[in-house]
Protein backbone atom coordinates (compact mmCIF):
# COMPACT_ATOMS: atom_id res chain seq x y z
CA UNK A 1 0.00 0.00 0.00
CA UNK A 2 2.94 2.20 1.18
CA UNK A 3 5.04 1.62 -1.69
CA UNK A 4 1.91 1.98 -4.35
CA UNK A 5 1.07 5.36 -3.03
CA UNK A 6 4.86 6.33 -3.38
CA UNK A 7 5.18 5.23 -6.93
CA UNK A 8 2.10 7.20 -7.69
CA UNK A 9 4.06 10.03 -6.31
CA UNK A 10 6.67 9.41 -7.52
CA UNK A 11 4.75 9.34 -11.35
CA UNK A 12 3.02 12.59 -10.68
CA UNK A 13 6.32 14.57 -9.66
CA UNK A 14 9.98 12.75 -9.79
CA UNK A 15 11.96 13.24 -6.77
CA UNK A 16 13.93 15.70 -8.19
CA UNK A 17 11.12 18.50 -8.89
CA UNK A 18 9.55 17.67 -5.35
CA UNK A 19 12.64 18.93 -4.06
CA UNK A 20 12.23 22.17 -5.87
CA UNK A 21 8.95 22.76 -5.18
CA UNK A 22 9.42 22.03 -1.50
CA UNK A 23 11.92 24.64 -1.32
CA UNK A 24 9.34 26.70 -2.81
CA UNK A 25 6.99 26.37 -0.20
CA UNK A 26 9.61 26.73 2.73
CA UNK A 27 10.42 30.15 0.98
CA UNK A 28 6.88 31.13 0.87
CA UNK A 29 6.30 30.21 4.30
CA UNK A 30 9.50 32.67 5.56
CA UNK A 31 8.66 34.88 3.55
CA UNK A 32 5.11 35.23 4.76
CA UNK A 33 6.40 35.10 8.33
CA UNK A 34 8.44 37.46 7.88
CA UNK A 35 6.00 39.81 6.60
CA UNK A 36 3.75 39.45 9.53
CA UNK A 37 5.99 39.42 12.31
CA UNK A 38 9.43 41.15 11.16
CA UNK A 39 8.82 43.84 8.29
CA UNK A 40 5.79 44.93 9.37
CA UNK A 41 5.39 48.46 6.79
CA UNK A 42 3.51 47.37 3.83
CA UNK A 43 5.90 49.75 1.77
CA UNK A 44 9.37 47.90 2.46
CA UNK A 45 7.96 44.69 2.54
CA UNK A 46 4.18 43.01 2.39
CA UNK A 47 3.03 39.45 2.75
CA UNK A 48 1.96 36.78 0.07
CA UNK A 49 -1.21 36.86 0.42
CA UNK A 50 -1.75 40.32 -0.49
CA UNK A 51 0.47 40.09 -3.24
CA UNK A 52 -2.03 37.31 -4.41
CA UNK A 53 -5.38 39.19 -3.29
CA UNK A 54 -3.08 42.17 -5.76
CA UNK A 55 -2.80 40.12 -8.43
CA UNK A 56 -6.82 38.94 -8.26
CA UNK A 57 -8.49 42.32 -8.08
CA UNK A 58 -5.73 43.82 -10.78
CA UNK A 59 -7.09 41.20 -12.86
CA UNK A 60 -10.70 41.41 -11.85
CA UNK A 61 -9.87 45.50 -13.27
CA UNK A 62 -8.47 44.09 -16.04
CA UNK A 63 -5.28 46.02 -15.62
CA UNK A 64 -3.54 42.73 -15.29
CA UNK A 65 -3.69 41.00 -18.99
CA UNK A 66 -2.50 43.63 -21.03
CA UNK A 67 0.44 43.82 -18.66
CA UNK A 68 1.34 40.18 -19.27
CA UNK A 69 0.20 39.91 -23.02
CA UNK A 70 2.24 43.15 -24.03
CA UNK A 71 5.41 41.63 -22.43
CA UNK A 72 4.26 37.81 -23.29
CA UNK A 73 4.51 39.79 -27.05
CA UNK A 74 7.90 41.45 -27.02
CA UNK A 75 9.48 38.97 -25.34
CA UNK A 76 8.47 35.79 -28.09
CA UNK A 77 9.37 38.92 -30.76
CA UNK A 78 12.93 38.99 -29.10
CA UNK A 79 13.19 35.69 -27.96
CA UNK A 80 12.55 33.97 -31.59
CA UNK A 81 14.41 37.03 -33.34
CA UNK A 82 17.43 36.14 -31.15
CA UNK A 83 16.74 31.95 -31.66
CA UNK A 84 16.37 32.32 -35.83
CA UNK A 85 19.57 34.72 -35.92
CA UNK A 86 21.64 33.15 -33.44
CA UNK A 87 21.38 29.66 -34.78
CA UNK A 88 21.75 31.09 -38.60
CA UNK A 89 24.99 33.33 -37.49
CA UNK A 90 26.08 30.11 -35.66
CA UNK A 91 25.77 27.93 -38.52
CA UNK A 92 27.34 30.49 -40.70
CA UNK A 93 30.08 30.71 -38.43
CA UNK A 94 30.76 27.15 -37.76
CA UNK A 95 31.23 27.08 -41.94
CA UNK A 96 33.44 29.77 -42.25
CA UNK A 97 36.67 30.16 -40.04
CA UNK A 98 37.04 33.48 -42.04
CA UNK A 99 33.61 34.96 -40.97
CA UNK A 100 34.06 33.78 -36.98
CA UNK A 101 37.60 35.41 -36.97
CA UNK A 102 35.99 38.46 -38.15
CA UNK A 103 33.20 38.76 -35.64
CA UNK A 104 34.66 37.57 -33.49
CA UNK A 105 35.25 40.42 -31.45
CA UNK A 106 31.84 42.25 -31.86
CA UNK A 107 30.45 39.32 -30.11
CA UNK A 108 32.87 39.65 -27.15
CA UNK A 109 32.23 42.94 -26.86
CA UNK A 110 28.59 43.34 -27.04
CA UNK A 111 27.83 39.72 -24.98
CA UNK A 112 29.93 41.63 -22.11
CA UNK A 113 28.32 45.05 -22.96
CA UNK A 114 25.43 45.77 -20.25
CA UNK A 115 22.41 46.12 -22.48
CA UNK A 116 20.81 48.13 -20.29
CA UNK A 117 23.48 50.79 -20.85
CA UNK A 118 22.12 50.43 -24.30
CA UNK A 119 18.73 51.09 -23.49
CA UNK A 120 18.24 54.81 -24.20
CA UNK A 121 19.88 54.73 -27.46
CA UNK A 122 17.24 52.23 -29.13
CA UNK A 123 14.59 54.26 -26.96
CA UNK A 124 15.63 57.41 -28.93
CA UNK A 125 16.09 55.27 -32.34
CA UNK A 126 13.02 53.36 -32.82
CA UNK A 127 10.60 54.89 -29.86
CA UNK A 128 8.84 54.23 -27.10
CA UNK A 129 7.00 51.66 -29.07
CA UNK A 130 7.73 47.76 -28.90
CA UNK A 131 10.61 48.10 -31.68
CA UNK A 132 12.99 49.04 -28.93
CA UNK A 133 11.90 46.25 -26.36
CA UNK A 134 11.93 43.86 -29.36
CA UNK A 135 15.95 45.11 -30.04
CA UNK A 136 17.06 44.94 -26.23
CA UNK A 137 15.48 41.37 -25.48
CA UNK A 138 16.97 40.42 -28.98
CA UNK A 139 20.31 41.64 -28.01
CA UNK A 140 20.41 40.51 -24.60
CA UNK A 141 19.22 36.71 -25.65
CA UNK A 142 20.73 36.27 -28.71
CA UNK A 143 24.57 35.92 -27.58
CA UNK A 144 24.55 32.71 -25.12
CA UNK A 145 22.14 31.00 -28.75
CA UNK A 146 25.14 32.12 -30.98
CA UNK A 147 28.04 31.26 -28.94
CA UNK A 148 26.64 27.49 -28.38
CA UNK A 149 25.09 26.91 -31.54
CA UNK A 150 29.15 27.26 -33.14
CA UNK A 151 30.35 25.43 -29.73
CA UNK A 152 28.26 22.79 -30.62
CA UNK A 153 28.82 22.45 -34.09
CA UNK A 154 32.76 22.48 -34.00
CA UNK A 155 33.36 20.54 -31.01
CA UNK A 156 31.71 16.78 -33.06
CA UNK A 157 33.58 14.44 -31.85
CA UNK A 158 36.24 13.84 -34.20
CA UNK A 159 35.91 9.91 -34.18
CA UNK A 160 32.38 10.23 -35.39
CA UNK A 161 33.11 12.30 -38.67
CA UNK A 162 35.87 10.16 -39.47
CA UNK A 163 33.44 7.07 -39.66
CA UNK A 164 31.10 9.22 -41.73
CA UNK A 165 33.83 9.91 -44.02
CA UNK A 166 34.57 6.24 -44.15
CA UNK A 167 31.07 5.68 -45.56
CA UNK A 168 32.07 7.94 -48.52
CA UNK A 169 30.24 10.70 -46.31
CA UNK A 170 30.40 14.08 -48.43
CA UNK A 171 31.16 16.89 -46.51
CA UNK A 172 27.22 17.99 -46.45
CA UNK A 173 26.31 14.89 -45.40
CA UNK A 174 28.71 14.89 -42.27
CA UNK A 175 27.28 18.56 -41.33
CA UNK A 176 23.25 17.10 -41.69
CA UNK A 177 23.84 13.42 -40.35
CA UNK A 178 26.65 14.22 -37.74
CA UNK A 179 27.74 17.15 -36.79
CA UNK A 180 24.08 19.11 -36.82
CA UNK A 181 22.25 16.44 -34.91
CA UNK A 182 25.12 16.39 -32.27
CA UNK A 183 24.86 20.25 -32.08
CA UNK A 184 21.28 19.93 -30.72
CA UNK A 185 21.47 19.47 -27.01
CA UNK A 186 24.24 22.38 -27.22
CA UNK A 187 21.57 24.44 -29.12
CA UNK A 188 18.88 23.74 -27.17
CA UNK A 189 20.84 24.56 -23.84
CA UNK A 190 22.02 27.98 -25.72
CA UNK A 191 18.17 28.77 -26.23
CA UNK A 192 17.72 27.93 -22.41
CA UNK A 193 19.98 30.37 -21.19
CA UNK A 194 18.53 33.13 -23.87
CA UNK A 195 15.28 32.37 -22.18
CA UNK A 196 16.00 33.35 -19.26
CA UNK A 197 18.29 36.61 -20.16
CA UNK A 198 15.13 37.30 -22.80
CA UNK A 199 12.99 37.66 -19.24
CA UNK A 200 15.92 39.81 -18.05
CA UNK A 201 15.56 42.07 -21.70
CA UNK A 202 11.94 42.29 -21.08
CA UNK A 203 12.13 44.44 -17.63
CA UNK A 204 15.58 46.23 -18.80
CA UNK A 205 13.21 47.48 -22.01
CA UNK A 206 10.49 48.55 -19.72
CA UNK A 207 12.32 50.16 -17.64
CA UNK A 208 12.75 53.37 -20.37
CA UNK A 209 9.47 54.38 -21.74
CA UNK A 210 6.99 52.07 -21.51
CA UNK A 211 3.35 52.33 -21.34
CA UNK A 212 2.67 48.79 -20.33
CA UNK A 213 4.44 45.55 -19.50
CA UNK A 214 5.11 44.05 -16.51
CA UNK A 215 8.28 45.50 -16.28
CA UNK A 216 6.46 49.03 -16.43
CA UNK A 217 4.00 47.54 -13.87
CA UNK A 218 6.97 46.69 -11.47
CA UNK A 219 8.29 50.43 -12.12
CA UNK A 220 4.86 52.34 -12.11
CA UNK A 221 3.80 50.05 -8.85
CA UNK A 222 7.02 50.99 -6.87
CA UNK A 223 6.05 54.95 -7.68
CA UNK A 224 3.75 54.35 -6.61
CA UNK A 225 4.35 52.63 -3.09
CA UNK A 226 2.48 49.85 -4.41
CA UNK A 227 4.66 47.41 -3.58
CA UNK A 228 2.38 43.99 -3.57
CA UNK A 229 1.47 45.60 -7.52
CA UNK A 230 5.52 45.27 -7.15
CA UNK A 231 5.24 42.00 -6.34
CA UNK A 232 2.68 41.03 -8.65
CA UNK A 233 4.93 41.69 -11.96
CA UNK A 234 8.41 40.14 -10.31
CA UNK A 235 6.29 37.18 -9.43
CA UNK A 236 4.74 36.54 -13.05
CA UNK A 237 8.34 36.67 -14.69
CA UNK A 238 9.85 34.47 -11.86
CA UNK A 239 7.31 31.53 -12.98
CA UNK A 240 7.54 32.56 -16.31
CA UNK A 241 11.10 32.09 -16.74
CA UNK A 242 10.61 28.61 -14.53
CA UNK A 243 8.08 27.64 -16.86
CA UNK A 244 9.92 27.66 -19.93
CA UNK A 245 13.01 26.97 -18.71
CA UNK A 246 11.58 23.69 -17.78
CA UNK A 247 9.85 23.42 -20.80
CA UNK A 248 13.52 23.83 -22.92
CA UNK A 249 14.66 20.85 -20.33
CA UNK A 250 11.86 18.88 -21.09
CA UNK A 251 12.44 19.01 -25.10
CA UNK A 252 16.28 18.69 -24.43
CA UNK A 253 15.49 15.61 -22.42
CA UNK A 254 13.67 14.54 -25.64
CA UNK A 255 15.90 15.30 -28.26
CA UNK A 256 18.94 14.14 -26.13
CA UNK A 257 18.11 11.20 -23.82
CA UNK A 258 21.51 10.16 -24.10
CA UNK A 259 22.74 12.77 -22.06
CA UNK A 260 20.64 12.65 -19.33
CA UNK A 261 21.11 8.36 -18.77
CA UNK A 262 23.01 8.72 -15.12
CA UNK A 263 19.85 10.48 -14.14
CA UNK A 264 18.89 6.85 -14.02
CA UNK A 265 15.16 7.68 -15.81
CA UNK B 1 62.87 -20.30 -28.54
CA UNK B 2 62.01 -18.87 -31.72
CA UNK B 3 63.90 -21.10 -33.58
CA UNK B 4 61.23 -23.73 -33.84
CA UNK B 5 59.81 -24.80 -37.04
CA UNK B 6 56.56 -23.65 -37.69
CA UNK B 7 54.06 -26.08 -39.77
CA UNK B 8 54.23 -24.30 -43.57
CA UNK B 9 50.72 -23.62 -45.17
CA UNK B 10 49.57 -24.79 -48.43
CA UNK B 11 49.10 -21.96 -50.99
CA UNK B 12 45.05 -20.16 -50.74
CA UNK B 13 43.97 -20.89 -53.79
CA UNK B 14 42.21 -18.47 -53.98
CA UNK B 15 42.49 -14.55 -56.01
CA UNK B 16 44.17 -11.56 -54.50
CA UNK B 17 41.54 -8.95 -53.69
CA UNK B 18 43.70 -6.19 -52.25
CA UNK B 19 47.22 -5.79 -53.35
CA UNK B 20 49.32 -2.94 -51.52
CA UNK B 21 52.14 -1.18 -52.88
CA UNK B 22 55.11 -0.10 -51.65
CA UNK B 23 52.92 1.99 -49.35
CA UNK B 24 54.87 5.13 -47.66
CA UNK B 25 53.75 7.39 -45.48
CA UNK B 26 55.27 10.53 -43.94
CA UNK B 27 54.58 13.93 -42.17
CA UNK B 28 56.19 16.89 -42.18
CA UNK B 29 55.81 19.15 -39.01
CA UNK B 30 57.87 21.81 -38.59
CA UNK B 31 60.03 21.31 -41.63
CA UNK B 32 60.85 18.02 -39.83
CA UNK B 33 60.16 14.96 -41.75
CA UNK B 34 58.24 12.07 -39.54
CA UNK B 35 58.16 8.56 -41.29
CA UNK B 36 55.09 6.24 -40.14
CA UNK B 37 55.17 3.64 -42.53
CA UNK B 38 58.72 2.61 -44.82
CA UNK B 39 57.53 0.38 -48.05
CA UNK B 40 54.92 -2.10 -47.36
CA UNK B 41 53.57 -4.36 -49.63
CA UNK B 42 51.15 -7.47 -49.32
CA UNK B 43 48.62 -9.25 -50.71
CA UNK B 44 45.35 -10.11 -49.26
CA UNK B 45 43.28 -12.95 -51.17
CA UNK B 46 39.47 -12.97 -51.12
CA UNK B 47 37.99 -14.84 -47.94
CA UNK B 48 41.57 -14.30 -46.09
CA UNK B 49 41.82 -13.16 -42.32
CA UNK B 50 44.90 -11.47 -41.45
CA UNK B 51 45.76 -9.61 -38.34
CA UNK B 52 48.70 -6.77 -38.28
CA UNK B 53 50.25 -6.62 -34.87
CA UNK B 54 53.03 -4.27 -33.76
CA UNK B 55 54.16 -2.07 -31.14
CA UNK B 56 52.09 1.20 -30.09
CA UNK B 57 53.14 4.12 -32.52
CA UNK B 58 54.27 1.36 -35.24
CA UNK B 59 51.36 2.71 -38.08
CA UNK B 60 49.01 0.03 -37.49
CA UNK B 61 46.06 1.84 -37.51
CA UNK B 62 47.67 4.60 -40.28
CA UNK B 63 47.88 1.76 -42.35
CA UNK B 64 44.29 1.06 -42.37
CA UNK B 65 43.42 5.02 -42.69
CA UNK B 66 45.34 4.72 -46.01
CA UNK B 67 43.63 1.14 -47.06
CA UNK B 68 40.27 2.93 -46.76
CA UNK B 69 41.37 6.03 -48.28
CA UNK B 70 40.89 8.23 -45.45
CA UNK B 71 44.26 9.45 -45.84
CA UNK B 72 46.58 9.32 -49.04
CA UNK B 73 50.10 7.54 -49.25
CA UNK B 74 52.92 9.68 -49.51
CA UNK B 75 53.96 6.99 -52.49
CA UNK B 76 52.36 3.55 -53.48
CA UNK B 77 49.08 2.21 -54.05
CA UNK B 78 46.50 0.03 -52.68
CA UNK B 79 44.45 -1.64 -55.35
CA UNK B 80 41.32 -3.30 -54.60
CA UNK B 81 40.42 -5.58 -57.83
CA UNK B 82 42.74 -3.94 -59.31
CA UNK B 83 41.38 -1.00 -58.97
CA UNK B 84 42.99 1.88 -56.90
CA UNK B 85 41.67 3.08 -53.71
CA UNK B 86 42.16 7.15 -53.40
CA UNK B 87 38.79 7.65 -51.41
CA UNK B 88 36.53 5.76 -48.98
CA UNK B 89 33.68 4.11 -50.50
CA UNK B 90 31.47 1.21 -50.31
CA UNK B 91 34.02 -1.65 -50.93
CA UNK B 92 35.93 -1.22 -48.63
CA UNK B 93 34.12 -0.96 -44.37
CA UNK B 94 35.96 0.55 -41.38
CA UNK B 95 35.14 -1.06 -38.22
CA UNK B 96 36.74 1.42 -35.21
CA UNK B 97 38.16 0.65 -32.06
CA UNK B 98 35.22 3.17 -30.44
CA UNK B 99 32.23 1.94 -31.53
CA UNK B 100 31.44 5.61 -33.30
CA UNK B 101 27.93 4.72 -32.66
CA UNK B 102 25.64 7.97 -33.29
CA UNK B 103 24.33 8.55 -30.47
CA UNK B 104 20.61 10.07 -31.30
CA UNK B 105 20.27 7.48 -33.81
CA UNK B 106 18.50 4.15 -33.09
CA UNK B 107 20.39 0.62 -33.51
CA UNK B 108 18.67 0.22 -36.83
CA UNK B 109 19.04 3.59 -37.64
CA UNK B 110 22.85 3.42 -37.04
CA UNK B 111 22.95 0.68 -39.04
CA UNK B 112 21.43 1.79 -41.78
CA UNK B 113 24.22 4.87 -41.69
CA UNK B 114 26.32 3.43 -44.43
CA UNK B 115 23.80 2.49 -46.96
CA UNK B 116 21.41 5.76 -46.37
CA UNK B 117 24.91 7.41 -47.52
CA UNK B 118 25.85 5.75 -50.01
CA UNK B 119 22.17 6.12 -51.38
CA UNK B 120 19.67 3.95 -52.68
CA UNK B 121 16.07 2.25 -51.77
CA UNK B 122 15.40 2.96 -48.27
CA UNK B 123 13.07 0.10 -48.04
CA UNK B 124 15.98 -2.55 -49.43
CA UNK B 125 18.50 -1.19 -46.78
CA UNK B 126 16.31 -1.67 -43.66
CA UNK B 127 15.93 -4.74 -45.02
CA UNK B 128 19.39 -5.58 -45.11
CA UNK B 129 20.22 -3.79 -41.57
CA UNK B 130 17.88 -6.07 -39.79
CA UNK B 131 19.45 -8.91 -41.56
CA UNK B 132 22.98 -7.73 -40.30
CA UNK B 133 21.59 -7.00 -36.48
CA UNK B 134 20.56 -10.59 -36.63
CA UNK B 135 24.26 -12.29 -37.94
CA UNK B 136 25.95 -9.76 -35.06
CA UNK B 137 23.28 -11.70 -32.78
CA UNK B 138 20.77 -8.29 -32.21
CA UNK B 139 17.67 -9.44 -33.39
CA UNK B 140 14.97 -7.74 -31.70
CA UNK B 141 17.01 -4.75 -30.45
CA UNK B 142 16.09 -2.76 -33.70
CA UNK B 143 14.52 0.27 -31.95
CA UNK B 144 17.09 0.83 -28.67
CA UNK B 145 19.30 3.71 -28.33
CA UNK B 146 23.02 2.98 -28.00
CA UNK B 147 23.36 4.29 -24.37
CA UNK B 148 21.00 1.60 -23.20
CA UNK B 149 23.38 -1.57 -24.70
CA UNK B 150 26.56 -2.72 -23.23
CA UNK B 151 29.92 -2.11 -24.56
CA UNK B 152 30.01 -5.63 -26.08
CA UNK B 153 26.26 -5.01 -27.97
CA UNK B 154 27.48 -1.73 -29.11
CA UNK B 155 30.38 -3.44 -30.71
CA UNK B 156 28.17 -5.90 -32.77
CA UNK B 157 26.40 -3.06 -34.00
CA UNK B 158 29.60 -1.39 -34.81
CA UNK B 159 30.37 -4.24 -37.33
CA UNK B 160 26.81 -4.73 -38.30
CA UNK B 161 26.58 -1.57 -39.41
CA UNK B 162 30.33 -1.94 -41.60
CA UNK B 163 28.70 -5.31 -43.02
CA UNK B 164 25.38 -2.89 -44.09
CA UNK B 165 27.11 -1.44 -47.29
CA UNK B 166 28.36 -4.75 -48.09
CA UNK B 167 31.56 -4.69 -48.45
CA UNK B 168 34.29 -6.54 -50.10
CA UNK B 169 36.69 -6.28 -47.09
CA UNK B 170 36.40 -5.50 -43.40
CA UNK B 171 39.22 -3.64 -42.16
CA UNK B 172 38.85 -3.22 -38.00
CA UNK B 173 41.25 -1.42 -35.96
CA UNK B 174 41.60 -3.39 -32.56
CA UNK B 175 37.82 -3.37 -32.62
CA UNK B 176 37.61 -5.44 -29.29
CA UNK B 177 40.33 -3.61 -27.17
CA UNK B 178 37.86 -1.38 -25.08
CA UNK B 179 36.34 -4.45 -24.00
CA UNK B 180 36.16 -6.54 -20.54
CA UNK B 181 38.65 -9.55 -21.18
CA UNK B 182 35.74 -12.03 -20.97
CA UNK B 183 33.67 -10.18 -23.18
CA UNK B 184 36.49 -9.89 -25.77
CA UNK B 185 36.87 -13.96 -25.78
CA UNK B 186 33.08 -14.09 -26.94
CA UNK B 187 33.45 -10.90 -29.53
CA UNK B 188 36.36 -13.31 -30.82
CA UNK B 189 34.80 -16.35 -31.18
CA UNK B 190 31.95 -13.91 -32.77
CA UNK B 191 33.44 -12.28 -35.33
CA UNK B 192 34.89 -15.80 -36.29
CA UNK B 193 31.63 -17.15 -36.87
CA UNK B 194 30.46 -14.15 -38.61
CA UNK B 195 33.32 -14.27 -40.82
CA UNK B 196 32.76 -18.24 -41.85
CA UNK B 197 28.58 -17.54 -42.57
CA UNK B 198 29.84 -14.12 -44.90
CA UNK B 199 33.15 -15.35 -46.29
CA UNK B 200 34.23 -12.09 -45.95
CA UNK B 201 37.82 -10.66 -46.06
CA UNK B 202 39.46 -9.01 -43.09
CA UNK B 203 42.26 -6.88 -42.20
CA UNK B 204 42.29 -6.58 -38.47
CA UNK B 205 44.67 -4.33 -36.39
CA UNK B 206 45.71 -5.69 -33.03
CA UNK B 207 47.56 -5.31 -29.68
CA UNK B 208 46.94 -8.96 -28.46
CA UNK B 209 48.96 -11.83 -29.93
CA UNK B 210 46.48 -14.46 -29.00
CA UNK B 211 43.68 -12.34 -30.56
CA UNK B 212 45.75 -12.66 -33.61
CA UNK B 213 46.84 -15.83 -33.88
CA UNK B 214 43.16 -17.39 -33.07
CA UNK B 215 41.55 -15.63 -35.82
CA UNK B 216 44.06 -15.14 -38.62
CA UNK B 217 44.90 -16.81 -41.66
CA UNK B 218 48.14 -15.06 -41.39
CA UNK B 219 49.79 -12.57 -38.92
CA UNK B 220 51.87 -9.42 -40.06
CA UNK B 221 54.59 -7.87 -37.83
CA UNK B 222 55.39 -4.46 -37.99
CA UNK B 223 58.33 -3.32 -36.85
CA UNK B 224 58.65 0.35 -34.60
CA UNK B 225 58.96 3.55 -36.68
CA UNK B 226 58.76 4.09 -39.23
CA UNK B 227 56.65 0.92 -39.58
CA UNK B 228 57.75 -2.08 -41.94
CA UNK B 229 56.99 -5.64 -42.41
CA UNK B 230 59.44 -7.54 -40.47
CA UNK B 231 57.31 -11.09 -40.30
CA UNK B 232 54.80 -13.04 -42.28
CA UNK B 233 53.28 -15.98 -40.03
CA UNK B 234 50.84 -18.24 -41.53
CA UNK B 235 48.72 -19.90 -39.02
CA UNK B 236 47.20 -23.32 -39.54
CA UNK B 237 45.38 -23.96 -36.79
CA UNK B 238 42.35 -26.12 -38.59
CA UNK B 239 39.10 -24.13 -39.05
CA UNK B 240 36.87 -23.85 -37.22
CA UNK B 241 38.84 -23.31 -34.34
CA UNK B 242 37.15 -24.03 -31.01
CA UNK B 243 38.11 -21.51 -28.04
CA UNK B 244 39.82 -24.90 -26.52
CA UNK B 245 42.79 -24.25 -29.13
CA UNK B 246 43.90 -21.37 -27.37
CA UNK B 247 45.64 -23.65 -24.93
CA UNK B 248 46.81 -26.46 -27.36
CA UNK B 249 50.74 -26.43 -28.01
CA UNK B 250 50.54 -25.15 -31.46
CA UNK B 251 48.85 -22.33 -30.45
CA UNK B 252 51.97 -21.37 -27.42
CA UNK B 253 53.98 -21.97 -30.18
CA UNK B 254 52.83 -19.84 -32.67
CA UNK B 255 52.22 -16.74 -29.79
CA UNK B 256 55.87 -17.58 -28.37
CA UNK B 257 56.96 -17.20 -31.86
CA UNK B 258 55.33 -13.73 -32.63
CA UNK B 259 55.87 -12.38 -29.31
CA UNK B 260 59.80 -12.63 -29.88
CA UNK B 261 59.50 -11.32 -32.86
CA UNK B 262 57.30 -8.42 -31.50
CA UNK B 263 59.47 -7.97 -28.41
CA UNK B 264 62.12 -5.81 -29.52
CA UNK B 265 60.23 -3.81 -31.64
CA UNK B 266 58.18 -2.79 -28.54
CA UNK B 267 61.65 -2.12 -26.49
CA UNK B 268 62.49 0.16 -29.58
CA UNK B 269 58.74 1.68 -29.73
CA UNK B 270 59.26 2.54 -25.99
CA UNK B 271 62.87 3.98 -26.82
CA UNK B 272 61.45 6.78 -28.83
CA UNK B 273 58.16 7.14 -27.04
CA UNK B 274 60.88 8.57 -24.50
CA UNK B 275 62.99 10.19 -26.74
CA UNK B 276 60.61 12.54 -27.92
CA UNK B 277 59.53 13.26 -24.25
CA UNK B 278 62.81 13.96 -23.45
CA UNK B 279 62.82 16.41 -26.53
CA UNK B 280 59.64 18.34 -25.40
CA UNK B 281 60.70 18.94 -22.43
CA UNK B 282 64.42 20.38 -23.66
Amino acid sequence: MMAASRRLVHFVMPASRAQGVASLLLAAVLWELTARYLIKSPILFVPLVAVFERAVALWQAGELQPHIWISFVEFLGGFLMASVVGVAFGVAFSCSRLLRNFFEPWVSMLYSTPIIALGPLFILWLGIGIGSKIAIIFLTAVFPILINTVTGLTTTERTLIEMTRSFGASQAQIYAKVRLPAALPFIIAGLRLGVARALVGVVVAELFGARAGLGFLIVSSAQSFDTAGLFVGVLILAFAGIGSVELLKWVERRLAPWRFQEDGQ
Amino acid sequence: MSAAPLPRAVPVASRPLLAIDSLCKCYFKHETKLEILRDISIDIREGEFVSIVGASGCGKTTFLRLVDGLIGATSGTVRLDGEVITKPGSKIAFVFQQDCLLPWRTVLDNTILGPEIQGGDRKSFRKLARDMLALVGLAGFDGHYPHELSGGMRQRVNIARALAVGPDILLMDEPFAALDAQTRVIMQTELMRICRETGKTVLFVTHQIDEAVYLSDRVLVFTARPGRLKEEVRIDLPRPRELACKWTPEFARYTDHIWHSIEEEVRASIGIEMQQRAGTRA
